[in-house]
């Protein structure tokens, strides 16, 4: 990549990071670069210890009583459905995706391959859709892991005039009962916000119900992304917890 | 109250370390000393208390679940939590706040700016706060004044560059280069203080 081999830029980017001034999809790559590169992690920890005591200035505001219980809340749902979830997040340990990653890798390639050999077929229609064909994909999009673009991680397409999505899983890991994996239409113009798709169904292969047909609901739709959050989604309506996965929305015909 | 220095680290440490064993007591601790705090910072950037409360919520949230992560001597327990909160409030920041600002004040035919200039003692003054002996406080007393004044705004606002440039009425690229060359020159002061200091 090619900030390793550059010292300034890396502490320009940790210290803006930091700050708060990197913002927008610089800051979504550098939290990518954050998740895989220790010495990275310390310069950014560094900056965070240094500029902590500004903080002693901001003025305390005591939080309304309903985020506590609230909270209380939401633990008490974590204990009853998810005797695990003390390890804390699995899925966002580096230990973890590097084992599953090694595992994976090798099927990931081969089933790429397998796409790859169809698509000129299967994935992608060759004849021009007519009224009733509705489920020839239009729409597809192919998501990758984050920190590995060839680690394929899951599959979504759409006939254009069908307000379904076909979403297969290939490398999703399955969430506790507390987590869901929510999927995202990215705008293609800069300022607009991802919009929800929904929250991905849990097994391999499913449909989710889009508001409207693909034609509509995908038309400008630059990417697809996955991201984990709680249990139906996540509560603020924007993507709220680590980006799983992504990958380009290709509109055929 | 602010929970402030080493003494309060310790003690932050330890109940950390007894959320991490799931000790909801310890919890409610943690969270009775360092919410206003934290929710007082996510306000700030966020400047919306919905906002804020979701990711306040959020946030505590996870340091429950992560608490068996923090690592004492990595970063003291504040600076550990209030970067979780910075980090998501920067996060869920997804349209600038200007621009909600701007829709905010319409009806009330306000300028705009006055909204961010004057909410609150301006950094400035927070500046003033700091204590006398902080290196960064010193640091930051060196630099240009144009330079300080970028770098806390962004800070305590979460301003984006952009928002940066109209707020000081300057050109997009000149208040980066504020912002980098203040981060660089104060990095190198806090570094020669850290070596008078050893």
């Amino acid at each position: 990549m090619k900030y390793r081999d550059k010292p300034a830029l890396q502490q320009k980017l940790a210290a803006e990071y930091v700050l708060g001034t990197l913002r927008g999809p610089a800051r979504a790559r550098f939290q990518a670069w954050l998740r895989e590169d220790a010495a990275l992690r310390n310069l950014v920890a560094e900056w965070e210890e240094q500029l902590a005591p500004l903080t002693a200035a901001v003025d305390s505001v005591e939080p309304p009583q309903r985020v506590w219980h609230a909270l209380e809340a939401r633990i008490d749902t974590l204990r009853t459905h998810d005797p695990q979830s003390r390890s804390g997040g699995w899925w966002n340990s580096l230990a973890f995706w590097r084992n599953w990653g090694l595992i994976a890798t090798g099927f990931a390639a081969a089933v790429l391959f397998t796409v790859m050999l169809k698509s000129p077929e299967q994935v992608i229609p060759q004849s021009p859709p007519t009224a009733d064909n509705r489920m020839q994909p239009s729409y597809v999009a192919v998501l990758h892991a984050m920190d590995d673009e060839e680690q394929l991680m899951f599959m979504a397409y759409a006939g254009r005039n069908a307000n379904e999505l076909w979403v297969k899983r290939v490398f999703l890991p399955q969430t506790t009962a507390t987590q869901s994996y929510e999927l995202w239409a990215m705008p293609g113009k800069p300022g607009e916000a991802p919009r929800s798709l929904g929250v991905i169904p849990p097994e391999q292969k499913g449909t989710m119900q889009m508001v409207a047909i693909a034609d509509t609901a995908l038309k400008d739709v630059a990417e697809l992304a996955i991201t984990m959050e709680p249990a139906g989604g996540s509560p603020t309506g924007l993507p709220s917890g680590p980006m799983i996965a992504k990958g380009e929305c290709f509109n055929f015909w | 109250m602010t929970p402030s220095q080493s003494e309060t680290s310790e003690t932050l440490q330890q109940i950390l370390l007894a959320c991490a064993h799931q000790d909801r007591q310890g919890f409610a601790r943690l969270y009775r000393i360092t919410s206003p705090k934290l929710y007082g910072v996510a306000l700030r950037i966020l400047k919306r208390a919905d906002w804020a409360e979701e990711i306040l919520q959020e946030c505590y949230l996870s340091i429950w679940t992560h608490a068996a992560t923090y690592t004492a001597g990595r970063a003291a327990p504040m600076t550990w939590m209030t970067s979780i909160v910075r980090n998501r409030c920067l996060d869920a920041l997804r349209r600038p706040k200007l621009e909600m600002v701007l829709q905010a004040t319409e009806a009330d035919d306000v300028d705009p700016l006055d909204g961010i200039a004057s909410d609150g003692p301006g950094p400035l003054d927070e500046l003033a706060r700091l204590s006398e002996a902080n290196a960064l406080r010193t640091c930051l007393e060196r630099l240009d004044p144009r330079q300080r004044q970028a770098i806390l705004l962004a800070f305590y606002e979460g301003l984006t560059h952009t928002e940066l440039a109209r707020q000081l009425d300057q050109p997009l690229g000149t208040v980066k280069t504020w912002v980098r060359r203040g981060l660089e020159r104060l990095k190198g002061c806090l570094a020669q203080a850290d070596g008078r200091a050893q």
